[in-house]
């Protein structure tokens, strides 16, 4: 049995590749690529808005178990963007261990905990070989009751940053180039525009309209710091809003 | 540790008698922001470039240096995941090292700990070597210490350092500039020039990071208006 560089099988399992790089975590990135979904968040000044395609490939799938978007506690929620199968055991380990954080320490597991958490996790994908990588970037969401609301990302590698906005999925790229001209000068969002902005961002990069049910829209606010899936009415409100802007 | 199945170590002996995973390790590692650190007489500085993938990213949530102990410091060039779970697992060692002994753990006792779980990674079943290169700044009753630990898991005491994409550039200019007098202040402005002869754009507070520790052994990590203070001195 050959093993290590050489052998070919550092694109099987995660070790170094001659260039110093990790063929499996690359791929991993892939794979969320080839979802065919695009998600995008934002953080306002008082709220942080996350919003993705809603994709239900056969009419007779129930349309309500279609989601991409979880709450992980009642304050925090995580949007899922890849292999929908990695990302429903990914929620199930946060959702634990979120729940066992608030045991422990008595208090709401913040969001950055949460986060690096994750990132950890995934990390420990990208040494041992026993484990491939998952094939999610999620996208955290909350209010931190010091650093008010927190958007974070993280990725196949173990990486994770906090954002002002971000992308993530297929058309990842075109997102952040869009994002980055709005928040070129540092705005400070308000409840409305974090929502127009993430769903704008959404329908021009994808280059079509969307209708209520081809979305979904999670929602954290300073003054409900409770995360909210929006409703089909009040995506629709928010859609309106825009088009009567343009 | 891992599946049985994974029993064998993925680091094994090339013909040639080289372990090519730790090869390319360091490969991931030269391929990383630099990352330098200055030993001076009082005190030591470690600093590193810190570029984020996007201005969309909120800097304030990054920190690439850490605090290992009230008077240790560690910063990395390479994979910033792996830097996580080394600082996790020195800050144990640590703890455990206060516990059994009740005295803050010596620098070298540190390092030496942290450098052994790194050549676990390169003989243990089913993992691969850590991707990152540290540099373990501290300050204790053998005075300042500089140590550089690789994916190998081989560490040496430095009086200046580099590592990362710039490393030889780099090191040319510290090994023009270093003198064993020098105060911890101008390191400071040595270890900031050091960094702009390789920067691309323009360096600010916010894109690069510095730590120092001085004879009052606190390690420090500096503001970003106070890098901009240091950074209008040297212009």
């Amino acid at each position: 049995m050959s093993r290590g560089s050489g052998g070919g099988y550092d694109r099987h399992i995660t070790i170094f590749s001659p260039e110093g790089r990790l063929y499996q975590v690359e791929y991993a990135f892939k794979a969320v690529k080839a979802a065919g979904i695009t998600s995008i968040g934002v953080r306002g000044a008082d709220s942080v808005c996350v919003v993705t395609q809603k994709k239900v490939p056969d009419k007779l799938l129930d349309q309500t178990s279609v989601t991409h978007l979880f709450p992980i506690t009642k304050y925090l929620g995580l949007l899922a963007t890849g292999m929908t199968a990695d990302a429903r055991t990914l929620v199930q380990q946060a959702r634990n261990e979120a729940a066992e954080f608030r045991f422990r320490y008595g208090y709401e597991m913040p969001v950055d905990s949460l986060a690096r958490w994750i990132a950890d996790k995934s990390q420990v994908y990208t040494q041992h070989a026993y484990m491939r990588p998952l094939g999610v970037v999620a996208m955290i969401l909350g209010i931190d009751e010091e650093k008010g609301p927190q958007l974070f990302k993280c990725d196949p590698a173990g990486h994770f940053f906090g954002h002002k906005a971000t992308s993530a999925g297929g058309k990842e790229q075109e997102a952040i180039n869009f994002l980055e001209k709005k928040m070129k000068n540092d705005p400070a969002f308000s409840y409305e525009e974090t929502v127009q902005t993430a769903v704008s961002a959404l329908q021009s990069v994808l280059q079509e309209d969307f209708k209520a049910s081809e979305i979904e829209v999670g929602v954290v606010r300073k003054e409900d710091p409770l995360f909210k899936v929006l409703s089909t009415e009040e995506i629709d409100e928010h859609l309106t809003a825009i088009s009567e802007r343009d | 540790m891992g599946d049985s199945q994974y029993s064998f170590s993925l680091t094994t002996f090339s013909p040639s008698g080289k372990l090519v995973q730790i090869e390319h390790a360091l490969t991931a590692v030269g391929s990383g922001q630099t990352s330098l650190g200055i030993k001076a007489a009082n005190g030591v500085v470690i600093a590193t470039e810190k570029k984020l993938p996007s201005i969309l990213v909120d800097e304030t949530s990054v920190q690439k240096i850490q605090i290992l102990t009230p008077n240790i410091g560690v910063v990395y060039s390479g994979m910033g995941p792996d830097s996580r779970v080394l600082v996790r697992k020195s800050r144990k060692q640590a703890e455990q090292y206060f516990r059994l002994y009740k005295e803050p753990i010596p620098v070298t006792q540190l390092v030496r700990e942290t450098a052994t779980v790194m050549q676990e990674f390169t003989q243990s079943g089913g993992v691969r070597p850590f991707g990152v290169s540290l540099l373990v700044a501290g300050y204790d009753d053998k005075g300042p210490q500089l140590y550089q630990v690789d994916p190998s898991g081989s560490y040496f005491s430095w009086k200046a350092s580099a590592m990362g994409k710039n490393v030889s550039n780099a090191k040319t200019f510290l090994e023009k500039r270093y003198d064993e007098e020098t105060e911890l202040d101008d390191a400071v402005h040595t270890a900031i020039l050091t960094l702009k002869e390789g920067f691309e754009g323009q360096i600010s507070g916010k894109n690069i990071e510095i730590g120092v520790i001085d004879n009052d052994k606190i390690f420090r990590i500096l503001t970003p208006s106070e890098i901009e203070d240091y950074l209008n001195e040297v212009a």
